[in-house]
């Protein structure tokens, strides 16, 4: 790769618009412990494009609430915060996510689903698992693949070259990025989270989604967002050309003690969630 | 062209002429067209698991999840509509899998062994097919030709 593509993925990286201060303040209050239903309100409340956002988005049919929701405060009490926090996410990604990232073959809107669909599984694996950071949990699923939109125009322009590469067998999407691009769409992607200034569990998350055992020390939300992003590539989930070209790490499942079984639930609730979240934003 | 696309977990039968039924990413999922030449009737399902013994309870509210539940389910559809048994046109793709020296999850695999079984079960012959792999396949049924065309990144091919 020369200097003034690497100079170009650079210039992507900066250029990318920053998450909306809503979701970063969300992102705090939810990792603070201390924080109240009110905090989370207030923070919604003060911009006023996503309450008009959450509000239609919760009195949408596929939700599957009762009562027609007419304040913030109503959406927290009837959703739960966690819930808001994910659907306030969810739509601060979708533009962003959402567009067609052809270097790949994925079509629009396909990452967003499957980063929706990824975000949903380590939630739930998180949970299962009792673990603590679940707030994170979502986020690091729904940020894992951003690198992809900076690194599409690159792998579109070599794609031939990567794909000869994994045709041959034996060597994963991520390594033939790294070996013919220089980089994979993991560690860009880890960029663009520092550069978001995003915590530090999720910058290593989505740096090591392909590669849990390289994380030192390992780290359960690094192993759970591999485990998750396994589960929704495997299932067909929004993936591209490069979908069934990554490879399992075992080892990961192991230190996280979990079944296959558990992991084919997980799919099957993950599918269901996922069809009603797409409705809701339709 | 009407074109009617399923989603995972989803099936759909018709005998409209003008409708191609679709199916986009299968990955280890399996998709499974039939088509009666004389009614002139189309059914395409893509399910994601092999058996509805992992949850009974989703295999109620969308019974085309799984394979023992949704192949039944797709071949009933199209009686409905005149289709006949005997005279039904059986494809098959999907049932990839990610690179897993170790077998560890193969899912795939799975999911064709259980379409085997339940096809072998009730006699029913599958005309062609094109599983495994590592590839993410689209699978395309002309209602009223009953072609069957598979996409995948390297072009578009009868099945
Ligand atoms: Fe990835
Ligand atoms: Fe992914």
């Amino acid at each position: 790769m020369t200097a003034a593509t690497v100079d170009r993925i650079v210039q992507k990286i900066s250029a990318l618009p920053r998450l909306p201060m809503t979701s970063m303040r969300l992102m705090q209050l939810l990792s603070n412990p201390d924080s109240s239903v009110r905090d989370v309100v207030e923070v919604i409340r003060f911009d006023p494009v996503v309450t008009a956002e959450l509000l239609k988005i919760c009195n949408s049919a596929s939700i599957g609430l009762m009562r027609k929701i007419e304040s913030v405060t109503d959406a927290a009490r009837l959703l739960g915060t966690n819930r808001i926090f994910q659907l306030v996410m969810a739509a601060h990604t979708r533009t962003m996510l959402g567009s067609s990232q052809d270097g790949y073959g994925i079509p629009a809107g396909a990452l967003w689903k499957h980063s929706v669909a990824v975000a949903l599984a380590v939630e739930r694996l998180a949970r299962s698992l009792a673990r603590e950071q679940v707030g994170q949990a979502f986020t690091a699923g729904l940020l894992h693949d951003i690198g992809k939109i900076i690194l599409n125009t690159s792998v579109g322009a070599d794609y031939a070259k990567i794909a000869e590469l994994v045709k041959q067998g034996g060597v994963s999407f991520c390594e033939a990025e790294k070996s013919i691009l220089g980089f994979t769409h993991a560690e860009i992607g880890a960029r663009v989270g520092e550069r978001w200034e995003l915590p530090e569990a999720i910058v290593r998350a989505i740096r090591y989604h392909h590669e849990p055992e390289f994380c030192e020390p390992h780290d359960a939300i690094v192993d759970l967002t591999h485990i998750a992003d396994i589960v929704c590539l495997q299932i067909g989930v929004g993936g591209g050309d490069d979908a069934m070209y990554y490879r399992i790490d075992g080892a990961a499942m192991e230190r996280q003690g979990l079944k296959l079984s558990t992991l084919e639930t997980v799919g099957a609730e993950v599918i269901v969630e996922l069809k009603s979240i797409e409705k809701a934003f339709h | 062209m009407n074109q009617v696309v399923v989603d995972i977990a989803d099936l759909a039968v018709s005998n409209d002429a003008d409708a191609n039924l679709v199916t986009f990413s299968l990955g280890s999922c399996i998709g499974v067209t039939i088509w009666d030449p004389q009614a002139h009737v189309g059914g395409l399902l893509h399910f994601m698991l092999p058996e509805a013994s992992l949850s009974p309870e989703k295999a109620k509210a969308s019974p085309a999840m799984f394979c023992d539940t949704g192949v039944p389910l797709l071949f009933k559809s199209a009686y409905q509509l005149g289709a006949a048994k005997e005279r039904l046109v059986v494809r098959v793709a999907g049932g990839a899998q990610l690179l897993d020296e170790k077998g560890i999850f193969n899912i795939g695999k799975r999911n064709y062994l259980a379409l085997r079984k339940i096809f072998w079960k009730n006699n029913v012959l599958i005309a062609s097919e094109d599983v495994g792999g590592n590839v993410s396949r689209t699978l395309k049924l002309n209602v009223s030709s009953g072609e069957v065309m598979l996409k995948t990144r390297e072009g578009e091919v009868a099945l």
